[in-house]
Parts: structure tokens; C-alpha cells; sequence
């Protein structure tokens, strides 16, 4: 399996892109710009670090999507979500024109950079943006056939990429935008997981079988459009849902997963998310999981707490 | 001055229960000129590759826009006769993915410009000709993405690009101690200076902006005045967003003829 970072990988994406689409630019905030020089040399004319102006830079992609380009717009994840909000929904959606984002310093990966560089509220935000497309590719491939399929299509596409990758690897074929993937079959408790806590899903799974229990675990890399299907399939089954996933409570991926299972009667349902407050520790990625509960340890104590077979 | 124009800015307003007089007034003179004898447009074909881009960034400036957008064929009397009624296509901003001939749909301030960039560097990437104008007001100035933009704009060299400034004074009612000519100058953009209710000023500024040799961008700031033909409505006062009643109605129709 390549062990390639995925911030690499959209780096070697673009320039393997740009190379045969002339329409493709990269307009970035002065970050990545050293991983992207072979795209610059590459496509020149067509790579931009326009410096630190985020909002400026998405109403400029939006501009050059207008008269056709491909724009992919790059830097860390709160200048664009949240401090460019508006010009994602006026200049993108609310005007039904075509780009793509690329964020890095997903959730709290610079952990130790404190709140202004935290985003752990961006699918809440982008999830009220009618047409949006939102990505969050687990590992590098994902990324690199995620971002082929959608880069040209109507759509304004958000992709945030997790700093580590959730460690598995798939068929090339099973990676549809939309598409959730089922990677273990069971019988009564789902765990939907996305980004790298996939990982942390699957190594509850020997803890939870000696307890008597058979995990379903769906994963999902598309938030939206989010997989209704597979999910109300495997909730039907089970009535029960662990919702492990690195966005904040309100507005997460939980959230969706509850309004689906509205309809069901006796479903029970644990929400492994971060707090609605803002995390003002320090330490490393993996000291902020741990504080918040984002843990193997902490889901197999959560389902002993709360289900019963 | 054109008050056919004008006239017609008062009835949409009086039909629709809606609009921004003084602010459309400001800018009706400019829009008329830009339309009439610079830009290169196709009304049939709104979306022709090779058209010139006008975007209006004050977007609350629309009804001057509209009654261009009709001469010129983009849109019908009746599309006129249904702003801001359910069943129409004009708001009281700007919205491109209903009306043809708006480019951007504009309202809350500052977006514009950035835009306006993003479509100039995408042109001179394609190698195209076609310029794009875009008509900031004075107090949209207040706006940081205006000078981010101004600021990439000059670093990109984009000759291509121009923008008209409406300089009624809003910016004025609030920072008095502004200079708008230093700063789109200090950005490195040529700047002219131009009357915004006659002719002959607006030609002669805008002839000149397409003048020029360098590759820089042009910043055209026009002195205008807002509410311009009807002094009981000229300036900042209570007419920013009012609708006349009977009386003020014949009292501006008076003025206009």
C-alpha cells in the first residue's frame, strides 16, 4: 500500500492533472508552495501563490471558473472555511459556479498552533451551502481518484485532508463519490467512521467481538453527498449507531446520521465527535484525540456503557 | 445626463415597492456611456466568448443597470414592468443566474473586485483581448477584499482590467479623512480622475483608461453625486432606501423633465 501523505499526493494529483488539462489552476495561500513547484513548472501561467488574502483568492477562483478554467483554491483549512465563508456561498454556490477547495490542517492536526488554526466546525458550515460536494479523503489514493472524478464537474467540491491517513487500502472501483464503503459486515451495532478514525474503529473490533458483539463499520469519505442508502441498510439491521468522527457534535456527520434514524423506533445511538467547545490544550494530534474521547478505548468503553445486547 | 433613464429607475421603483434611488442615480450616467460606446457585448448572445465583462459590484445599484440592460436588448419592458414581483427576474440586487447580461450576482460588498481579477488573469492566461470593467462604489472601498484585490491585480499586471469608482461621498459620511486617489495609486494602478454626470467627462476618462500603454490596471474615479438630477433626493440622507409617495413622485418626475 503507498505510504504516501496525502497533502503529497495533491501535489503529484496536480501535476499529473495539469499536464493533460489546460484548464486546471492552483491558486494557493503561500502553503504547500514548496511540494507544488513541479505543477508550476510544469503548467506555467497556471499556479498562483496569490499570498495571504483567502477570501480574495476563493472570489478569484470564482472568477476563473466564469470563463472556464478548473480552479483549485489551497491553504489551511480556517482561512478558507471560515474566514471565506461568504465567498464560498455567494461567489461559488449561491452563483451555481464550478471549483474546488483543498484544505490542509484539518480538525486540530497542527495541534499545538491553538484555535486560530483549529477547524473543527467546516462540514457544519459548508453542509448549509445547497450543491456543495464535501470530501474527506482517508488515505492518498482516495484523494487522487476522489478529486479525478469531481474536479471537472458543476459542483463546488470542499476536500479536507487529514494529516495521517486511516492506514487501508481499497479497491480502486470501490471509491465512488457518494459511495460509502462497507468494511465489516456484522449484525448488531454499526460504526460509521470517517477520516483517520476508520483505524480507530477497526482496532475496537477485537475488544467489541469478545464482548459479544458483531460491528458493522461503514466508512465514509463523502459527507455530502452523504451515503443514505448504505447507512439506513446497516441501521435497519442493527439498531444500533457509534458515530466516530473528528468534527465538532453540532453539525457533524452524527448529526445526519441521527435525522436519518428519526424514523426508527428504539435506535440507540453514541456520538464519538468533539465537544462543542474549543480546544485550548496543547500537545500533539494524538493528545488532542485522546482528550476529546476520539479513542479505540474510549468507543469499546462508550458501547459497554451505553448498549446492551 | 440621461433622465429617461432616471424616469424609468422611479417607476420600477414605485412598481416594485422597492429599489435604491439615489444609489442607481449615481451611476446611470456611467452605465449608459460604458454600454453605449466602449463595451462589446452581444444581447443575443449574452455569454459570446469575446464579449467585454461589466460587473456591478454595488450591487444595490441595480435599477441603473436594469434600465440599461433593456436598451440594450438584454431584457424586455415586461422583465421591467415584474421587479421585484414574484414572478420576475430583477431583484433589488443583481442575480447572473437569472438575468442575462449580469455577470455577477452582487449585493454584499467587496466581492466584486476579487471576481472582477479572478475573470482579468483568466482572460490574459487564455491570451484573450476582451476587458473587464467593474464599478465599485466609495464606501465599498472600506472593504479589505478591495485592496487585496487592487493589490494582486497590480502584482498580475492586469492591463485588461478597470475599475470605475462611483465617489458620491458615502465613504466620506463616515471616514472623512480618505484619499482614494493616493491609494488606488499607491496600489500601482494608473488613476484618472472624471467627471461622472457629463459626456464628455466620461469619455474622456474612459477613452483614456483604454489609452493606455503599460499593462497595469486603471482605477477611473468619478465624481458623482448621489441622487443626481433630483435635488430634493441628492445626498445621504433619508432617500438611500425610500419609496416616493404620490406627491415626491410627480415632485421627482417635475425635476426630471
Amino acid at each position: 500500500m503507498s505510504k504516501k501523505p496525502i497533502r503529497q499526493q495533491f501535489a503529484d494529483t496536480m501535476l499529473d492533472i495539469g499536464r493533460k488539462d489546460p484548464d486546471l489552476v492552483v491558486l494557493i495561500g503561500d502553503i504547500s508552495h514548496s511540494i507544488l513547484q513541479p505543477f508550476a513548472q510544469v503548467c506555467p501561467g497556471r499556479y498562483y501563490n496569490v499570498g495571504i488574502c483567502e477570501a480574495t483568492i476563493l472570489s478569484m477562483a470564482a472568477g476563473m471558473s466564469k470563463i472556464g478554467f478548473h480552479p483549485v483554491v489551497h491553504t489551511i483549512a480556517p482561512f478558507l472555511i471560515e474566514r471565506g465563508f461568504e465567498q464560498i456561498k455567494l461567489d461559488f454556490c449561491y452563483q451555481k459556479i464550478s471549483g474546488n477547495i483543498v484544505t490542509v490542517g484539518s480538525v486540530f492536526d497542527y495541534s499545538n498552533l491553538g484555535c486560530t488554526h483549529h477547524c473543527y466546525g467546516d462540514f457544519a458550515l459548508l453542509k448549509t451551502l445547497p450543491g456543495i460536494q464535501i470530501v474527506y479523503p482517508g488515505n492518498a489514493e482516495e484523494f487522487d481518484i476522489l478529486f479525478r472524478q469531481t474536479y471537472r464537474n458543476e459542483y463546488l467540491t470542499v476536500f479536507r485532508l487529514p494529516g495521517i491517513s486511516h492506514g487501508q487500502e481499497f479497491c480502486t472501483y470501490e471509491i465512488l463519490l457518494g459511495k460509502g464503503i462497507k468494511i465489516r459486515e456484522g449484525s448488531n451495532l454499526t460504526i460509521v467512521a470517517t477520516g483517520p478514525h476508520l483505524k480507530t474503529a477497526l482496532d475496537a473490533v477485537k475488544d467489541l467481538v469478545s464482548m459479544g458483539w458483531d460491528p458493522e463499520i461503514i466508512y465514509l469519505h463523502t459527507i455530502r453527498p452523504v451515503d443514505t442508502e448504505l447507512l439506513l441498510e446497516s441501521l435497519c439491521k442493527t439498531k444500533r449507531v457509534c458515530v466516530i468522527e473528528e468534527h465538532m457534535r453540532s453539525g457533524g456527520l452524527g448529526d445526519d446520521v441521527l435525522r436519518l434514524a428519526s424514523g426508527f423506533g428504539g435506535l440507540e445511538f453514541i456520538s464519538l465527535s468533539i465537544p462543542d467547545e474549543f480546544i485550548t490544550t496543547y500537545g500533539s494530534y494524538k493528545d488532542h484525540c485522546i482528550r476529546v474521547g476520539l479513542t479505540s478505548e474510549n468507543l469499546v468503553n462508550k458501547v459497554k456503557e451505553i448498549f446492551t445486547i | 445626463m440621461n433622465n429617461d433613464l432616471r424616469k424609468k429607475i422611479v417607476d420600477m421603483v414605485m412598481t416594485g415597492r422597492d429599489g435604491h434611488i439615489p444609489s442607481a442615480f449615481s451611476i446611470v450616467d456611467i452605465i449608459e456611456i460604458l454600454y453605449d460606446s466602449y463595451l462589446k457585448y452581444d444581447s443575443e448572445r449574452p455569454d459570446w466568448d469575446e464579449r467585454d465583462y461589466f460587473i456591478l459590484s454595488k450591487g444595490h445599484g441595480c435599477l441603473a443597470l436594469y434600465v440599461v440592460l433593456e436598451r440594450c436588448g438584454f431584457l424586455t419592458s415586461r422583465d421591467i414592468e415584474l421587479f421585484c414581483k414574484p414572478n420576475g427576474i430583477l431583484g433589488e440586487h443583481p442575480d447572473c443566474t437569472k438575468v442575462p447580461g449580469v455577470e455577477a450576482s452582487t449585493g454584499s460588498l467587496g466581492h466584486g473586485l476579487p471576481f472582477a481579477v479572478g475573470i482579468a488573469l483568466g482572460l490574459k492566461i487564455k491570451n484573450m483581448q476582451n476587458k473587464v470593467y467593474i464599478l465599485v462604489g466609495d464606501g465599498e472601498c472600506h472593504e479589505g477584499t478591495i485592496w487585496e484585490s487592487a493589490n494582486v491585480a497590480s502584482n498580475q499586471r492586469l492591463g485588461n482590467l478597470c475599475v470605475l469608482v462611483d465617489w458620491n461621498g458615502s465613504a466620506a459620511q463616515l471616514m472623512p479623512r480618505d484619499n482614494l486617489q493616493a491609494k488606488w495609486r499607491a496600489f500601482g494602478w494608473n488613476v484618472i480622475i472624471a467627471h461622472g454626470h457629463s459626456e464628455k467627462g466620461l469619455k474622456r476618462a474612459l477613452t483614456s483608461a483604454n489609452g493606455f500603454l503599460n499593462s497595469l490596471p486603471t482605477a477611473i474615479i468619478f465624481k458623482t453625486i448621489k441622487g443626481k438630477g433630483v435635488p430634493m433626493i441628492e445626498g445621504h440622507g433619508v432617500w438611500h432606501h425610500r419609496i416616493p409617495n404620490d406627491e415626491e413622485y410627480k415632485t421627482i418626475m417635475e425635476s426630471l423633465t
